[in-house]
């Protein structure tokens, strides 16, 4: 049996098929084929191009969760194979991620969890509505670089505040950042409460490569 | 009733009323606490902002009932006490003393499938209870608001259509602007979803949140030319900041007044504000010609 090409792959995503995402996953990883090519040139440009297109107005939410759950589903094969055949794997960071307190808005959160854990990032989802301190805690426990906190009410933003405060309060060892997100947050806001905004999922990926990278050291 | 309703189709254009919700969380809601509690717990301070905006102006006022139905409700542990939330509203807005009340009813907040589990049976039960407790509660109007998906304003206006075929109804998506044009979170496209609306009996359509008075200023232009019936328009105050510790949005009444002036002079049924504006936007909306 043939290997899928990239545009194979990537052409699964776009189309939002998880049936066939996962059939690529499975035979990449039966044929012990270089897995971080794949996620990089192909899923990956799958799921840059659903970004690009929704960006673009020619996707909407519905081509978008589709696109992230056929992601979720080659990534279910495939971050397993990763792990095993690369003992640590290649994790470029870790995140802990979550809908603030009083916020049950949940699936622009999920599709930038989605979307981090198919970047290579180890992602811990805490759901919605999540207290300040279980952020806090989970961060403590995985040593998490990133805290990724969701907010789609005005009501509920200044949770994220609170967030970026218990955090410093904390002192965690290797001083996580702070990222937020959400339909009434702007850069501006980000900048206020000492955080760092994503515009939406595509950008909160590259914003979290940015962080990791800058790593813990509080420069 | 019938005035609201000739208003709307014959003009002058109607002045309606700014935010709630960020009035409110200055009186008093707790954080993350649903408005809609407040009609129960303190309705003085909701009477209050609907004064505040009567005297600013406002000739009618939205009941504070955004988010009274059962679905988003629940998220509170409210949804048993929907009938009696929504019809205290509408008794709060009407002793304010404005010319008309109209009723609001928002999104549940759920999705259909692919993105969320959202039921449009479940979604019709749960509006019929809010629909029909504000319309027996005697609002002038209802306005549908911040629909993301043209499905569930259909959903909406199809029950309150069967309960009352004549009540003035006003029906509002939400659009961002993308490069193609003006779109709902779902991808309905500006013009066609307002004249599917206005078809299906909406007596004004039209959009509401999600963008600021400029964006809306340009959606009210692009409406005007390819909609045939009465429009109506309620932009954000810009982007929410944090100022002095306080949550302000960062637009001022008279920036927001001014690309106002423009939707204003192309031809509106009705017009006022969302998130972020307060009774000086409405002020300055009234000064308008």
């Amino acid at each position: 049996m043939s290997l899928p090409s990239n545009e194979e792959i990537a052409r699964a995503i776009v189309d939002g098929d998880a049936e066939l995402a996962r059939e690529h996953a499975e035979a990449l990883v039966a044929a012990d084929a270089d897995l971080v090519a794949a996620i990089e040139n192909g899923f990956g440009a799958g799921i840059r191009e659903v970004g690009d297109l929704w960006e673009e107005g020619e996707f909407f939410l519905p081509e978008l969760v589709q696109g992230a759950e056929a992601m979720k589903a080659a990534m279910t094969v495939i971050q397993p194979a990763l792990a095993a055949g690369q003992g640590e794997g290649r994790s470029r960071g870790t995140v802990v991620i979550g809908t603030v307190e009083g916020d049950l808005h949940d699936i622009g959160k999920s599709l930038v969890g989605t979307l981090l854990a198919a970047n290579g990032f180890a992602v811990h989802d805490l759901g919605s509505d999540v207290p300040v301190a279980a952020f806090v805690e989970k961060a403590r426990e995985t040593s998490a670089e990133i805290v990724a906190a969701s907010a789609l009410l005005t009501t509920t933003m200044t949770v994220q505040q609170e967030l970026v405060t218990a955090l410093a309060a904390a002192e965690l060892p290797n001083r996580p950042r702070v990222l937020v997100g959400g339909a009434p947050t702007s850069p501006n806001w980000a900048e206020q409460i000492g955080a760092t905004h994503a515009e939406n999922a595509m950008r909160a990926v590259a914003a979290a490569a940015g962080l990791a990278a800058r790593g813990g050291t509080d420069g | 009733m019938a005035d609201l309703l000739t208003r709307l189709r014959n003009g002058p254009c109607l002045l309606l009323d700014g935010g709630m919700g960020t009035m409110l969380m200055e009186r008093g809601l707790p954080q993350g606490d649903a408005p809609d509690r407040m009609n129960l717990d303190m309705p003085e301070k909701v009477e209050e902002v609907h004064r505040l905006y009567v005297e600013a102006g406002s000739e009618a006022v939205h009941a504070n009932t955004f988010g009274a139905n059962p679905a988003r409700l629940a998220s509170y542990g409210l949804e048993d006490r929907c009938d009696e939330i929504n019809r205290r509203a509408v008794a709060i807005a009407r002793a304010a003393g404005p010319k008309f009340v109209i009723a609001d009813m928002g999104p549940t907040g759920e999705y259909l499938a692919p993105v969320g589990a959202g039921d449009i049976t479940r979604w019709r039960e749960g509006y019929r209870v809010q629909a029909a407790a504000l319309i027996d509660a005697g609002a002038d109007g209802i306005h549908i608001e911040t629909m993301g998906d043209l499905r569930e304003a259909m959903v909406v206006l199809e029950v309150v259509r069967e309960l009352a075929p004549d009540l003035p109804l006003l029906a509002s998506l939400t659009f961002d602007r993308k490069k193609r044009g003006f779109f709902t979170l779902m991808g309905d496209p500006l013009v066609d979803s307002l004249n599917h609306l206005l078809a299906a009996g909406a007596t004004a359509a039209g959009a509401n949140c999600s963008i600021d008075s400029g964006d809306m200023a340009a959606l009210a232009a692009e409406a005007r030319s390819a909609v045939q019936g009465p429009l109506v328009i309620q932009a954000n105050a810009g982007a929410p900041q944090l100022i002095d510790g306080r949550m302000r949005y960062d637009q001022t009444a008279e920036a927001f007044a001014a690309d106002m002036r423009a939707a204003l002079a192309g031809g509106l049924a009705a017009i006022g504000g969302c998130c972020g504006t307060d009774p000086a936007f409405i002020a300055a909306l009234a000064e308008l010609p």
